[in-house]
């Protein structure tokens, strides 16, 4: 499958996409981190500042600091972005609980700004099926 | 003309192990009385669209408190609850549940709990199973009183009540009507910042069915229905399953689509699952 968010052809609309959607720009109020999401051997690491993705950065290295993680295999975040996806793929602390992805980091970040950030994966999901 | 629903909200008192409460709750129909409980840090809202259907209503009596400290339901006024954690225990959730059905006056009614309430429901029929002449349980999964994850997050000074929000609505199934999945989140953004965490010790802790002791329960005392829907990843279906398979004579039903709050999230795919055994309550009722 291919990721629309992992694709260098797409980043760009990805962030922008996400940047104007209107619950983002709402939940997004005081949010400034930097989030790596891990899918299998890819990933990317998304910079939030005051609310606005201002870059996704492709196949980061081991010099990338992050805030914190999202990290699953390929299939598990096929699943999660399918237009209606399956039990214990649906959301990320669904997904979380039952290991399907692997969450970690500054927690504190992760539930303080928990509405912006699975907003963003569901605007992901959306642009996914688009 | 106004549009009114024909459903009534007033206060009883409940007094239970000594302590007052002014409760809160909300009534519509006649019939069998049917007490409907809601799930953790929520409260009867969740319960609207069961208050408002004609065809239950016809049949039942149904009935929705606020437990205290939840919704309208305040803390008692003869304790200083401000100086103590807030912790809700099984005692006194069976406790209350037998002292609001005295204090209406009502006659065997039948228990519908979710989640927290899912969970008493099984509780009820083991520890008062005479109090009811059946329990319905939604999304109770089956606890062993596993450790409790971190609950540290759900009552923290730099983490706001938009978290339950979102956590709640990710917790209703995809696919189910936006609106309904949203105003679940709301009712969590309601209430007070100690009443998730407090609410989740009976959840994770002092709800415990290991050793088996689900074996203990009589259903020819109390009819047991243990209801789970499909997306419940926290009580799933097959842990419910399981549980039921314990209680002899208990009936499981799966509920495909729907997700841990199956009678806010989409009411009209719950009905269909909950009608059948609602009848059948009423017809062994005539018996």
């Amino acid at each position: 499958m291919r990721v629309r968010f992992l694709d260098p052809n797409e980043i760009a609309h990805v962030r922008e996409a996400i940047n104007a959607d209107p619950e983002f720009r709402l939940a997004g109020r005081f949010f400034s981190k930097d989030i790596l999401l891990g899918v299998g051997d890819s990933g990317c690491l998304v910079k939030v500042r005051d609310g606005v993705i201002t870059e996704i950065k492709l196949n980061p290295t081991f010099m990338d600091s992050w805030n914190f993680f999202i990290k699953g295999s390929a299939e598990a975040w096929q699943k999660f972005l399918q237009p209606l996806p399956p039990p214990r793929f649906a959301d990320l602390y669904g997904g979380v609980s039952c290991k399907n992805f692997e969450l970690g980091g500054d927690m504190e970040a992760v539930f303080a700004h928990y509405w912006a950030l699975t907003r963003m994966l569901d605007v992901m999901r959306e642009l996914q099926n688009n | 003309m106004a549009r009114f629903e024909p459903v009534i909200g007033r206060y009883v008192y409940v007094v239970v192990r000594g302590t007052e409460y002014r409760v809160y709750f909300e009534q519509s129909g006649k019939g069998i009385p049917l007490v409907c409980l809601h799930t953790a840090a929520s409260d009867g809202r969740l319960w609207r669209h069961a208050l408002n259907d004609e065809e239950i209503t016809r049949k039942y009596q149904v009935i929705a408190p606020d437990l205290p400290y939840h919704g309208k339901s305040l803390p008692p006024e003869s304790v200083e609850w401000w100086k103590e954690e807030y912790k809700l225990t099984k005692g006194f959730l069976l406790d209350f549940q037998v002292e609001f059905s005295r204090a209406l006056g009502l006659e065997r009614p039948v228990y519908l709990g979710c989640s927290i309430g899912g969970k008493l429901a099984v509780d009820l029929a083991l520890e008062r199973p005479d109090a009811f002449r059946a329990v319905i349980g939604l999304e109770s999964g089956f606890s062993r009183a596993k450790t409790a994850p971190a609950l540290d997050f759900h009552n923290h000074p730099r983490i706001s009540n938009q978290f339950r929000m979102q956590s709640m609505y990710g917790k209703t199934a995809p696919g189910n009507p936006e609106k309904y999945r949203r105003e679940i989140g709301w009712t969590y953004g309601q209430s007070a910042p100690p009443v998730s965490k407090g609410d989740l010790y009976y959840n994770f802790i002092d709800h415990d069915l290991s050793g088996d002791k689900a074996r203990g329960i009589d259903t020819s005392r109390v009819a047991v229905y243990l209801m789970a829907g499909e997306y419940d990843y926290a009580n799933s279906p097959a842990d419910t399953r399981v549980l039921a398979e314990q209680i002899k004579g208990a009936r499981f039903v799966e509920m495909k689509g729907l997700g841990h709050f199956p009678m806010s999230e989409n009411f009209e795919v719950f009905k269909k699952y909950l009608m059948p055994i609602l009848e059948e309550i009423a017809t062994n009722g005539q018996k």
